[in-house]
């Protein structure tokens, strides 16, 4: 019998962070001022929106679906945060981001378990419609910060350090604290990942399918909803274009640290890893002077490298898994019904 | 029809197919008359299906010889069987559900027009109602497969096979999903196809149907040919001790457990798309055996009892209180362990340890901290509590399910069907694909689990260890309870009368 803890399962959980600090190692060579205290804090405080909704997507890739509506959720938290911020300040403007997360995975999750509708098609189409929704909202202009509210608390998530840690990387941390608490040490994180690794098995250890994915969905609404604290008060701005393409970054992050496209399997300290290594590659770009569209090029090479390693990790499962990842976990009915 | 005089159309000579590990068919001999319904039968496992594959071109033989009219016959391929002429209809169709049903018959060979190179649809429309006119029955040629109830899809795929100009068709279980009425319709087809000269094998359980339509038989035993006879020189009962016909091994050991009070009682209970009216009682201490050929209603009857599938009518007692699951999780909290039919598919959690696959059934007890966080030490308890209790062999709790054996894996769902308390266990199919040494453990297991006071309901295909290790044996045909055995009753004979023929046989008394 082969030892549990081979090469492989090591490199399942450890391998990107190892390429981080590969990565983090060469960095100051190719650029001198990366180590310098704005830099780093710049990296940091950048990587935190991205991280916390990779926290949540993990679960989503974990019970072996993704929700591909988190780039409109995102826009839409944040106009309706900044909306709320103009009417009532600081508490409203949290309430209504937290709120509005929620809200969109509810949405998404009772498309998926009431009308049965796969969770690929049904975020596909809820991203269309939190985006539509976020440019109604902003047909007059982009919702934006008042300059003269600079001292609120709120704008001031974004920009504040506590001794010298940005405050968006410590939220970052500890969304990941709590993320691997669930995951790993309550009988909910338990059932994700047995549902993940096999729907049908799950069924018949009184695990309910709607109820998990309820559990999910609504927790990737969370997760975005609280991203979106860090992220509007970085960049002060939105509409309904805020952030486009950032599903297809966050389920990059979440493949890339290690998580099985397939279900089953997950690693948060990979996707922590993996969320670092995007921004430190992204704040190195940056500083080299690359054209931004030639960072997409790079994001893309990333993408392409992460679904290849879960491709050549999965390439001895079982057909048709690739399928079961698109369709949520539902194996099709072979042949006419019977 | 067939007798000695008429030459064989086809002729199988000491055919041999080994797959790793196991010899399917050992020197089997058939022969199939031309204008003949010869009957194919034997128990699950006999070697039916394999030789129908071979026949098919899906299997190749390691030994023997095929002859076709006189002609050597060695089909590598599904196509080369339909060129030859021999038509296999197998219990999966192989049909395109959202095609018209005459796009299913000339799938692969439709007539194209000369000009604008589509299929031409009048044709294939008026070909295909003349083949349903030839077999006596009327289907729409332009509906789509999907919307035909099952009988109706087995009739396209006979006309599929009359339209390649089948010489032998031969069909695997065609009445296993057939009401009684399609059933009759179908055998009028099978014998309308012998009076256009067409030859039939059929593959079936169902003795009466063998006698109703066919005019010889074979029969198959562990992969050895048995008997070819007439049916006017037989019986049900001489088949029935035919396909049986073999020592209980005394490798089955029942230690004698004395039946305690009632755990689970059905009372007229209907479920699924066939199970009816079924009543069944499971004392503590006792194992209920349900036997019965494949798609009876095995795994609706186990499903029905742990909440994954819905009571319909009747009602389910445990312990003599009103039992109504909504789902599996309280079939579990009620302490009733399940094991699946299907280990791989439905049993294990691939990706999980085999402490984590353990105890998935009872997360809910393994809690330590602030009462919500799971205990890393509980659940080491609970997983070193059953690996002493069953001997699981693995290198430690952190193992990957799929490193262990077939035996073991099934060990560790034991553990998970018994970690919720073991008042009642469910065993689908508890030694399928398990090695010879394991399921003597097995058996020995499930006979501590009774000496512990746990009922169980056992379903096994398996006869010798069904009736080796039950105390009482209920048997289901087509979803209902066709016999109750106990004591001496509880014979191979007695299950397979029951299981084929629709016999009904109640032991007088029930022993505990």
């Amino acid at each position: 019998m082969k030892s549990s803890t081979s090469l492989g399962s090591l490199w399942d959980t450890w391998g990107i962070t190892a390429i981080l600090v590969l990565l983090l190692a060469v960095a100051p060579v190719l650029t001198p001022d990366f180590f310098s205290l704005d830099n780093a804090q710049s990296v940091l405080r950048e990587s935190a929106y991205l991280g916390i909704v990779a926290a949540g997507m993990t679960f989503a890739v974990a019970s072996g679906a993704f929700d591909l509506s988190v780039g409109g959720q995102l826009a839409l938290c944040s106009v309706v945060s900044l909306i709320g911020f103009a009417a009532g300040g600081t508490v409203l403007a949290i309430v209504a981001a937290l709120a509005t997360g929620l809200a969109c995975g509810l949405l998404n999750a009772s498309l998926i378990t009431r009308l049965s509708v796969p969770p690929f098609v049904a975020t596909l189409g809820t991203l269309f419609v939190f985006r539509g929704l976020s440019y109604i909202l902003t047909q007059d202009g982009p919702k934006t910060l008042p300059y003269d509210q600079i001292g609120s608390p709120f704008v001031k998530i974004g920009g504040l350090n506590v001794a010298g840690v940005p405050v968006p990387f410590v939220i970052m941390v500890g969304v990941f604290a709590a993320a691997w608490l669930l995951l790993r040490r309550t009988a909910t994180g338990r059932r994700v990942l047995a549902y993940g690794s096999s729907p049908e098995a799950a069924r018949f250890c009184g695990i309910s399918a709607n109820r998990l994915r309820l559990f999910v969905f609504a927790l990737v609404g969370v997760s975005v909803g609280i991203a979106t604290l860090t992220y509007i008060t970085r960049v002060w701005t939105a509409d309904g274009s805020a952030q486009d393409g950032f599903e297809l970054k966050v389920i990059a992050a979440v493949v890339l640290g290690g998580t099985s496209l397939k279900g089953g399997k997950a690693t948060l300290i990979g996707t922590f890893s993996a969320v670092l290594l995007i921004s430190v590659l992204n704040d190195m770009l940056v500083s080299e002077g690359v054209p931004s569209a030639y960072q997409r090029i790079v994001l893309g090479g990333v993408l392409i490298v992460a679904l290849t390693i879960d491709g050549l990790r999965t390439r001895f499962a079982a057909p048709g898994s690739l399928r079961r990842a698109l369709s949520g976990g539902r194996t099709p009915q072979p042949g006419p019904a019977r | 029809m067939a007798d000695s005089s008429t030459p064989a159309l086809l002729r199988v000579d000491g055919l041999t197919v080994e797959f790793p590990g196991v010899r399917a068919l050992d020197g089997v001999h058939f022969d199939v008359a031309a204008g003949e319904v010869h009957a194919l039968v034997g128990e699950n496992g006999a070697g039916k299906s394999t030789l129908l594959k071979v026949l098919g071109g899906l299997h190749q033989p390691s030994a023997g010889t095929i002859g076709l009219a006189e002609r050597p016959y060695r089909p590598r391929r599904p196509a080369d069987a339909t060129h030859a002429g021999i038509a296999v209809i197998y219990q999966e169709f192989n049909l395109y559900p959202d095609l018209t049903v005459a796009e299913n018959v000339f799938s692969g060979r439709e007539p194209f027009h000369r000009f604008h190179r589509g299929i031409r649809y009048a044709e294939i429309n008026r070909r295909a109602a003349e083949l349903f006119a030839t077999l006596g029955v009327r289907i729409d040629p332009t509906a789509p497969v999907s919307s035909l109830t099952v009988s109706e899809q087995q009739l396209v795929e006979i006309a599929k096979a009359l339209s390649v100009g089948g010489r032998i068709i031969v069909m695997d279980e065609p009445t296993a999903a057939l009401s009684a009425d399609e059933v009759t319709r179908l055998l009028d087809v099978v014998r309308r196809l012998r009076a256009e000269g067409r030859s039939v094998v059929y593959v079936s359980h169902r003795l009466d149907e063998v006698f109703a339509v066919a005019d010889r038989v074979t029969v198959l035993r562990d992969g050895r040919h048995v008997r070819t006879t007439a049916l006017a020189d037989t019986s049900p009962d001489e088949l029935v001790r035919l396909m049986v016909g073999r020592d209980v091994s005394a490798m089955f050991h029942r230690d004698d457990v004395a039946g305690g009070d009632v755990v689970l009682e059905l009372d007229q209970v209907s479920a699924g798309r066939q199970l009816r009216d079924v009543s069944i009682v499971v004392r503590a201490g006792e194992i209920v055996g349900i036997g019965g050929v494949a798609g009876a209603g095995q795994p609706e009857l186990s499903q029905v009892i742990f909440g994954a599938l819905p009571v319909k009518s009747g009602r389910m007692l445990l312990s003599g209180a009103d039992y109504r699951p909504k789902g599996p999780d309280d079939a579990m909290k009620a302490g009733i362990g399940f094991l699946h039919e299907d280990r791989k598919a439905a049993g294990i959690l691939p990706d999980l340890s085999v402490r984590h696959n353990l105890t998935v059934s009872v997360l809910d007890k393994v809690r330590g901290l602030f009462g919500r966080l799971l205990s890393p030490a509980g659940e080491l308890g609970v997983f070193d509590t059953f690996r002493k209790r069953l001997a699981i062999r693995t290198t430690g709790p952190d193992q990957l399910i799929g490193q262990l054996s077939g035996g073991n894996q099934q060990k560790v769902l034991f553990g998970r069907a018994l970690a919720p308390g073991g008042r009642l266990l469910i065993l689908n199919e508890p030694t399928r694909g398990v090695d010879i040494g394991a399921k003597v453990e097995i058996h020995h297991l499930i006979n501590e689990i009774t000496a512990d006071g746990a009922g169980v309901v056992m379903i096994s295909s398996d006869l010798p260890e069904l009736l080796g290790i039950s105390d009482r044996v209920y048997v289901l045909a087509a979803g209902r309870i066709v016999g109750h055995l106990t004591g001496d009753d509880r014979t191979e004979e007695n299950v397979m009368r029951c299981a084929t023929t629709g016999q009904r046989v109640f032991s007088a008394t029930v022993s505990g």
